[in-house]
C-alpha cells in the first residue's frame, strides 16, 4: 500500500531545501486534495494561510474519525504515525505556524501514547521547532467538522459555527488555522518525496454483509462490483452506504469517482463502503442510522435539532406497523428540510440515507405501514 | 453593488446581509434568532431566502455581484412552514397563542401554520427565582436569552446543556436560577422571542391587599416607568405619562401614590454627602453608586474587593418604603404593620432586593412596568383617557435631577449637580453634564470641585461595567447600571425594548428634566422639610440607620 510507505524524515529535509514556495508548488503540482471528503486542494488552503497575515498560526490535524464504518485513519495512525507528524511539522513550518494540535477521536485514546512516542522521536530527529500537542475529544461526531473541532480546542461547546470567514484565515483563537485531515496529512512527506507517487489512490474502508472487511486501496474509479467481491459477501448484495450519511443505492455496477456516486444521489465522502445483503431489511438500517443521527445532533439549528428526533419517532412509527403511507411522505418531507436548511454538514447530510432509502426502497417502507 | 432582489434591480452597499436589506426596503421576512448589534448565529433558519436558487439563511448571508434574490416562492414557503412546524410541536403545549405576546406567534400567523404533525415530547418543569421564571416547555432554544446574559451582560449565568433534542438553556450543571450566580437583571426576558422567560408576577398579592380593607397601600413608581409605560396602551413611543399613570393607580383603590423620585432626591443627598466627606477624607475612591440592585448583585458576586467602594446608600425604592413605615406611619399616626408598600419598577431585580433580610422587607411587592400594565387593563381602566392628576404629599415632590436616574448617567450627573453646589457653595451655572449623556456604555468626564478635578465615570451593561472596572482607579465617582443604557432599558420594561425604542425613552427623560423648575436635589422642598423634620441632616446617624446598607459576599458559582 502506498499510504503505507515510510519517509523517514526525507521529505522534510526536501522540504526545508526547496522551502515554502517549493512545498506550495510541488503540492500543487502533484494535485494532492483533501482526504477527510471534501477534496480541497491542499495546496491551496495552504496558501491562503500563507497569505493571511498574522504572527500566530496554528495547524490542527483532524484524527476525530467519527464516520460509522470509516477506519482508515485508525490504520494510518497506527501503522504510520511518523508520516503523519512529519507532514504536520512540513505543514506548520510552511505555513510559519509554531504550535498543532492533533485533534483525536475520543474512542481512539488508546492510540495516543503511540502518537506521542511519535511526536518526540520526530521531533528529536528532525530537530524541528513546532510544538505538537494531541487533544482528545470527547466523542461527539459533529467534532469532525473543522469550525466544531476549533470549537472544542477552545474549550467551547462542540458546535459548528458560520463560516465565511474559513480557519485559514480566521480559526483557532482568531488566528489563521490549517486543518487537514489525517489522511492529507500522511499524503504531504509521500508526496514530496515520491517521484512515483499516485494522487489518485484512496482508502476505502469496506464493511457490513461481506466476510472480508478492511482497507482496501484503490485508485478513485475503481469498479463497485471488484472492490466488493473481494469483501466476499455470503448473500447476495442487495444495497450499498456510503458510509451512514453518503446515502444508499441499490448494488449494481459503478465506477467509483464522485460524480458517478453524486449520480445516484449519494456522496463519496471518505470512501465508506457498508455492504447491507438481502437477509437485513432497509428499514432497519434506517432506524438505526436515525437514532446514531437523533444522538450525534449538536442541537444548534433548528432543522437539524428538532427534525432528527422527529425522524426517528417517524421511523420507529413506521416499524411498528401504526404508521400509514402518508407518514412516509412526511418522513421525506422532513429529510428534504433538513437536508436544505441545517446549518453544518453534520444536518444537511444526515438525512441522505432517508432520502436516497426512500426513494430506492420505498416498498421496504411501505409494507411496513398500515394499507389505508 | 448591483443584485436582484425579488426581480428588481437594485444597487445595495457592500457588507450588509439579505435580512438588512430587505428590511431597508420593507420586505419582511421572519427571524427568531437575530439579536440587535451581535453576530448572526443563524440557528433559527426561519429567514430562508434564495440567492440563485439555493436556499441560504438571510441573517447570515452577504449578497455578491449580479446575484439573485428571491425572498418569497413555493419552496421558501414550504421549508419555511416545516421549520415554523418543528419550533410550534414543542411550544404551542403552554403557549396561549396570542400573537400580540411574542415574535414566535406572530411570524405562525403570518407564515399560515395550519397544521402540526408531531406530537409534543418535552415535559420540564418551571425553573422559579425571587424574580425571574423560566420555561423550557416553551423554549426554542434560539440562544438570545444566553446571548443577553453572557455577550451583553458578561454573567453567563446560562447556557445550553445536552446535546441534540435534549439541548436545553440551563444555569451551571441543571442547577437552579436562584443557585447560581445570577443577577435578575430580566435582560433574557426582552431577549426571549417566545414569552418563555418573564418576570415572577406579584399581581395576585398586591389585589389581595388592595382588596383588604385594613390595610394602608401605598404604591411608589420609579422615574423611567413613566417615560414607557405609555407603550403598552399604544401611546407613541417616548410618551410622558406621569398624570395619566397617577390617576390610574388612585383609581385602582392605592391609598397614597408617592414618586419614587422624591427617594431619588433623597438618595441624592446622602449619596452627595457621603461623597464630599471622601473628598474631605482622600478617599476611598472611587466610590461607586448603588441605586441599581443587578450591580449590587454583581458586585456581590464577581467583584468582592470593591466593597470599601460602594456608597452605602439604599436604592431609592427602599429609602421610600422606609420612610413611608417610619417617618409617614408617624405623621399620621398608622401603624407599620398596616402599611403595605408596593413598587412599580422597570425591573426585575428589584424584586429580588426586596426579598434581601437586611432590608426588613420595606417594600412589601415590586411590580415591573409590565405587570402595572396588566394590572390597569385587569382594572378595565381605560389609560388614554384619564384626566392628570398629582402624586401625594409629603413623598411625592421631586426634582428633575431625579427624573433622569431612568437614564444611564442620571444618577451621575444629579449627584455632581449637588456635590458641586453643596462642596463649593457656588450656585452652578450649567447643570447638564452632557458628558454623562447618551446610550454608549462607558462615559467619562470630569468636574472642576473647587480646584479638586474630580474624574467620573457612567457604564451601563453588564459587559461595559467589566470592561470600566480593569481602570476604576483612574476614576473618584463611578455610576453603574447593570441594563444597558440603564433603567430606561430595564428588564421590566415593556416589550419590545430594543436601541430605538430605548432612545426614544431617554429622549423623554432629559426633556422632562428640563420642564422642571427645581432641577437639583438639594432644592426639593419636602427633601429640606424631611431633614428639618426627621431626619436632621443628610449622613447624619438617624439617617444612616434608615436609609444606609451593607453588602454580602456571595459565590461566584
Amino acid at each position: 500500500m502506498q499510504i503505507l510507505r515510510k519517509t523517514e524524515l526525507k521529505a522534510y529535509k526536501k522540504a526545508k531545501k526547496i522551502g515554502q514556495k517549493g512545498v506550495i508548488e510541488i503540492l500543487s503540482k502533484k494535485g494532492l486534495v483533501g482526504r477527510g471528503g471534501a477534496a480541497f486542494p491542499t495546496a491551496r488552503k495552504w496558501q491562503f494561510a500563507i497569505d493571511t497575515k498574522s504572527d500566530t498560526k496554528y495547524v490542527i490535524c483532524n484524527a476525530d474519525e467519527g464516520e460509522p464504518g470509516t477506519f482508515k485513519d485508525h490504520l494510518v495512525l497506527e501503522k504510520v504515525p511518523e508520516n503523519v507528524i512529519e507532514g504536520i511539522i512540513i505543514a506548520a513550518e510552511t505555513i510559519a505556524a509554531k504550535q498543532a494540535y492533533i485533534y483525536l477521536r475520543g474512542e481512539y485514546e488508546y492510540l495516543k501514547p503511540k502518537i506521542q512516542k511519535a511526536i518526540s522521536s520526530v521531533l528529536k530527529r528532525s530537530g524541528s521547532k513546532v510544538k505538537i500537542d494531541i487533544v482528545v475529544g470527547a466523542g461527539a461526531y459533529v467534532c469532525g467538522d473543522e469550525t466544531a473541532i476549533i470549537k472544542s480546542i477552545e474549550g467551547y461547546r462542540g458546535q459548528a459555527y458560520l463560516k465565511p470567514p474559513f480557519p485559514p484565515v480566521e480559526g483557532l483563537w482568531g488566528k489563521p488555522t490549517v486543518i487537514n485531515n489525517v489522511g492529507t496529512l500522511a499524503n504531504v512527506p509521500q508526496a514530496i518525496l515520491f517521484d512515483d507517487w499516485d494522487p489518485h489512490l484512496r482508502l476505502f474502508s469496506l464493511s457490513g454483509d461481506v466476510t472480508k472487511p478492511g482497507i482496501y486501496e484503490f485508485p478513485m474509479g475503481v469498479s463497485l462490483k471488484k472492490l466488493i467481491e473481494l469483501g466476499k459477501p455470503k448473500n447476495p448484495v442487495k444495497a450499498v452506504y456510503f458510509g451512514c450519511f453518503g446515502g444508499c443505492m441499490p448494488y449494481k455496477e459503478i465506477l467509483l469517482t464522485p460524480e458517478n456516486v453524486c449520480g445516484q444521489n449519494c456522496v463519496i465522502g471518505a470512501g465508506t463502503i457498508i455492504v447491507v445483503d438481502n437477509t437485513h431489511s432497509i428499514v432497519d438500517m434506517a432506524e438505526t442510522i436515525a437514532k446514531f443521527y437523533a444522538f450525534e445532533s449538536c442541537g444548534k439549528c433548528t432543522p437539524c435539532r428538532e427534525g432528527s428526533k422527529r425522524c426517528l419517532d417517524l421511523i420507529a412509527k413506521i416499524q411498528s406497523g401504526k404508521a400509514t403511507k402518508q407518514d412516509c411522505d412526511t418522513l421525506l418531507d422532513l429529510a428534504l428540510h433538513i437536508h436544505e436548511t441545517s446549518l453544518c454538514g453534520l444536518g444537511q447530510t444526515a438525512t441522505n440515507h432517508l432520502i436516497t432509502a426512500l426513494k430506492y426502497f420505498r416498498e421496504e417502507f411501505e409494507q411496513k405501514c398500515k394499507l389505508h | 453593488m448591483q443584485i436582484t432582489l425579488d426581480k428588481r434591480q437594485i444597487k445595495v452597499e457592500e457588507g450588509k446581509t439579505i435580512l438588512d436589506i430587505c428590511k431597508e426596503r420593507g420586505i419582511e421576512i421572519p427571524t427568531l434568532c437575530i439579536f440587535e448589534g451581535l453576530k448572526p448565529e443563524a440557528r433559527c433558519r426561519l429567514c430562508l431566502v434564495e440567492l440563485n436558487g439555493k436556499l441560504v439563511t438571510s441573517c447570515s448571508t452577504y449578497p455578491h455581484e449580479g446575484c439573485e434574490v428571491v425572498t418569497d416562492s413555493p419552496l421558501i414557503k414550504k421549508h419555511r412552514m416545516i421549520n415554523a412546524e418543528l419550533l410550534m410541536a414543542d411550544h404551542i403545549a403552554t403557549c396561549n397563542m396570542d400573537p400580540n405576546s411574542h415574535d414566535l406567534c406572530k411570524i405562525i400567523e403570518k407564515i399560515g401554520l395550519t397544521r402540526i404533525r408531531f406530537d409534543p415530547i418535552h415535559k420540564y418543569k418551571q425553573d422559579l427565582s425571587e424574580s425571574v421564571i423560566r420555561d423550557d416547555n416553551k423554549c426554542i432554544n434560539c440562544g438570545k436569552c444566553i446571548r443577553a446574559c453572557g455577550e451583553i451582560m458578561d454573567v453567563h449565568a446560562i447556557d445550553f446543556i445536552n446535546r441534540g433534542h435534549n439541548e436545553k438553556v440551563s444555569p451551571y450543571s441543571e442547577h437552579k436560577l436562584h443557585d447560581v450566580a445570577c443577577i435578575k437583571c430580566g435582560q433574557c426576558v426582552h431577549a426571549c422571542p417566545v414569552g418563555a422567560i418573564y418576570e415572577r408576577e406579584h399581581l395576585y398579592e398586591v389585589v389581595q391587599a388592595l382588596k383588604d380593607k385594613k390595610k394602608h397601600v401605598i404604591v411608589q413608581t420609579a422615574p423611567s416607568v413613566r417615560v414607557a409605560l405609555g407603550e403598552e396602551f399604544g401611546m407613541p413611543q417616548g410618551s410622558i405619562v406621569t398624570g395619566k399613570m397617577v390617576a390610574a393607580l388612585r383609581k385602582m383603590g392605592f391609598d397614597k401614590v408617592f414618586d419614587t423620585n422624591f427617594g431619588a432626591d433623597l438618595t441624592i443627598m446622602e449619596e452627595g454627602t457621603e461623597f464630599l466627606k471622601r473628598v474631605k477624607n482622600g478617599g476611598p475612591f472611587p466610590m461607586i453608586t448603588t441605586c441599581c440592585p443587578a450591580w449590587i448583585k454583581f458586585m456581590e458576586h464577581f467583584e468582592h474587593k470593591l466593597f470599601p467602594n460602594m456608597s452605602t446608600c439604599k436604592s431609592p425604592h427602599e429609602m421610600l418604603g422606609n420612610l413611608a413605615k417610619s417617618y409617614y406611619a408617624d405623621k399620621v399616626g398608622l401603624n407599620k404593620k398596616d402599611i403595605v408598600v408596593v413598587s412599580i419598577m422597570p425591573c426585575t431585580a428589584k424584586k429580588f432586593e426586596s426579598t434581601r433580610p437586611e432590608l426588613k422587607s420595606d417594600v412589601d411587592y415590586v411590580l415591573t412596568t409590565r405587570e402595572l400594565a396588566k394590572l390597569i387593563r385587569t382594572y378595565k381602566i381605560d389609560m388614554t383617557k384619564l384626566k392628570d392628576e398629582k402624586f401625594d404629599d409629603p413623598l411625592g415632590e421631586s426634582t428633575g435631577a431625579a427624573l433622569i436616574f431612568g437614564a444611564t448617567g442620571g444618577v451621575m450627573e444629579a449627584a455632581l449637580r449637588t456635590a458641586y453646589e453643596l462642596g463649593t457653595g457656588k450656585t452652578l451655572k450649567d447643570v447638564d453634564f452632557m458628558a454623562a449623556r447618551g446610550t454608549d456604555g462607558i462615559k467619562t468626564g470630569s468636574v472642576d470641585l473647587d480646584g479638586k478635578t474630580i474624574k467620573f465615570a457612567v457604564a451601563s451593561g453588564g459587559a461595559n461595567i467589566r470592561k470600566l472596572l480593569k481602570e476604576k482607579d483612574k476614576y473618584h465617582f463611578i455610576e453603574m447600571m447593570a441594563c444597558p443604557s440603564g433603567c430606561i432599558g430595564g428588564g421590566g420594561q415593556p416589550w419590545p425594548t430594543n436601541k430605538a425604542v430605548i432612545k426614544k425613552r431617554m429622549e423623554a427623560i432629559y426633556a422632562g428634566d428640563k420642564g422642571f423648575k427645581l432641577r437639583k436635589s438639594h432644592e426639593n422642598p419636602s427633601i429640606k422639610k424631611l431633614y428639618k423634620e426627621f431626619l436632621g441632616e443628610p449622613g447624619s446617624e438617624r439617617a444612616h440607620k434608615l436609609l444606609h446598607t451593607h453588602y454580602h459576599k456571595r459565590d461566584r458559582f
